[in-house]
């Protein structure tokens, strides 16, 4: 096994037990978690699959091995920055619906402090414990 | 009042939540909460014209975090009793009440088992609950078979602690919360009850799906006993 071998597979360890580790503190969850333990043991694969990786680029006309590892890489990267920012733009969604919904709520709760306005004049619901 | 909460987390379930609220309301002698998890039809109308209180999330999150929304309000309003009951009518009343009796009798949490009444499922769907049944079961030190059922009853003890601190993902809502209940040393007894076919509705997840989550929560197993333990363990 060559020094590059070792350090490829150290690497990709390193990321395993990071990411087990902050899983383990609770601050990844387990579905991205997946992913990235995914991604640690593909690096290993790959760290000990040199000549897989060389032959398998022969045969698709890629002359270097490297460049077929950087391209495929790349593209995964660039599809999970796509889909992250997929999950962020609903959590902005998400976030102003709350806003919105806490600013009606407040203004009722205003408008109730001042008597105002009667809940059950909204809706007919039954009376129940104000939470 | 008489003390029971009965919870019902409900999503576009508007054929039959109403008379699910209707036979809770009258066979339990309870208060019936409605959790409408972003519905977008008349699930809300029917609910509170059928008598029961409902809270409604701005936007869908899951049926873990509506039980959680349903612990927070039993524990704001003094409720020592609380049980879970679907909103497609697959869960009989008379059953719940069984439930019930197990809590009122001592145990904190207690779980209707679909199994023993000839539950029909896949074969691969069945295995992977036999073999997470054997998981938990050795975790919680109490023989279940039915790990996934979300027919439950919860004591004050249960209700205190879920509602600071219960998954919101889906299996973990189940699965996952029942290893808490473990954690926290609360104890769970399991009875077998009967359950009726669905009225409406559609059943949750494809296979794909269902495969991810599995995956999901073996790791959520496998991590569990090492991992750092959620709020409302320490309470």
């Amino acid at each position: 096994m060559s020094q590059l071998e070792i350090f490829v597979i150290l690497v990709a360890l390193g990321v395993l037990v990071f990411v087990i580790e902050v899983v383990r503190r609770r601050r990844l969850s387990e579905g991205y978690a997946l992913l990235w333990i995914a991604v640690g043991v593909a690096g290993v694969v790959l760290g000990l699959s040199r000549h897989l990786i060389d032959r398998i680029s022969g045969s698709v006309g890629v002359s270097y091995g490297a460049n077929l590892v950087f391209a495929g890489v790349f593209l995964f990267l660039l599809v999970v920055c796509i889909n992250l920012s997929m999950h962020v733009s609903k959590l902005e969604d998400e976030v102003a619906t709350l806003a919105e919904e806490l600013a009606l709520v407040n203004g009722r709760l205003d408008a109730l402090a001042e008597g105002a306005v009667d809940l059950r004049e909204h809706d007919d619901r039954d009376e129940r414990p104000l939470v | 009042m008489t003390g029971l909460l009965v919870i019902i987390p409900a999503l576009n379930e508007q054929d039959t939540v109403a008379d699910v609220v209707e036979a809770a309301a009258v066979d339990l002698d309870a208060q019936v909460l409605v959790i409408d998890d972003g519905s977008h039809d008349a699930t809300v109308e029917r609910a509170r014209e059928a008598g029961a209180t409902v809270l409604s999330h701005p936007f869908n999150l899951g049926v873990g975090a509506a039980l959680r929304t349903g612990f927070r309000y039993a524990q704001a309003n003094g409720f020592h009793t609380a049980v879970q009951v679907d909103a497609d009518g697959q869960h009989e009343t008379t059953e719940a009440k069984r439930l019930v009796e197990v809590v009122d009798a001592g145990a904190d949490i207690a779980v209707g088992s679909r199994f023993e009444q000839g539950y029909e499922t896949g074969r691969l769907r069945r295995t992977s609950m036999r073999l997470l049944s054997r998981l938990v079961s050795r975790h919680v030190g109490v023989k279940l078979t039915d790990t996934t059922s979300g027919f439950r009853a919860f004591g004050a003890t249960a209700i205190d602690h879920f509602a600071d601190a219960y998954p919101r993902a889906y299996l973990s809502d189940t699965v996952e919360a029942l290893m808490l209940a473990a954690d926290w040393h609360l104890t769970v007894e399991e009875i077998p009850v009967r359950m009726r076919p669905r009225q409406g509705g559609q059943p949750s997840a494809g296979s794909l799906k269902s495969a991810y989550h599995l995956i999901r929560l073996s790791l959520v197993i496998a991590l569990h006993r090492f991992r750092r333990p959620r709020a409302g363990g320490s309470s």
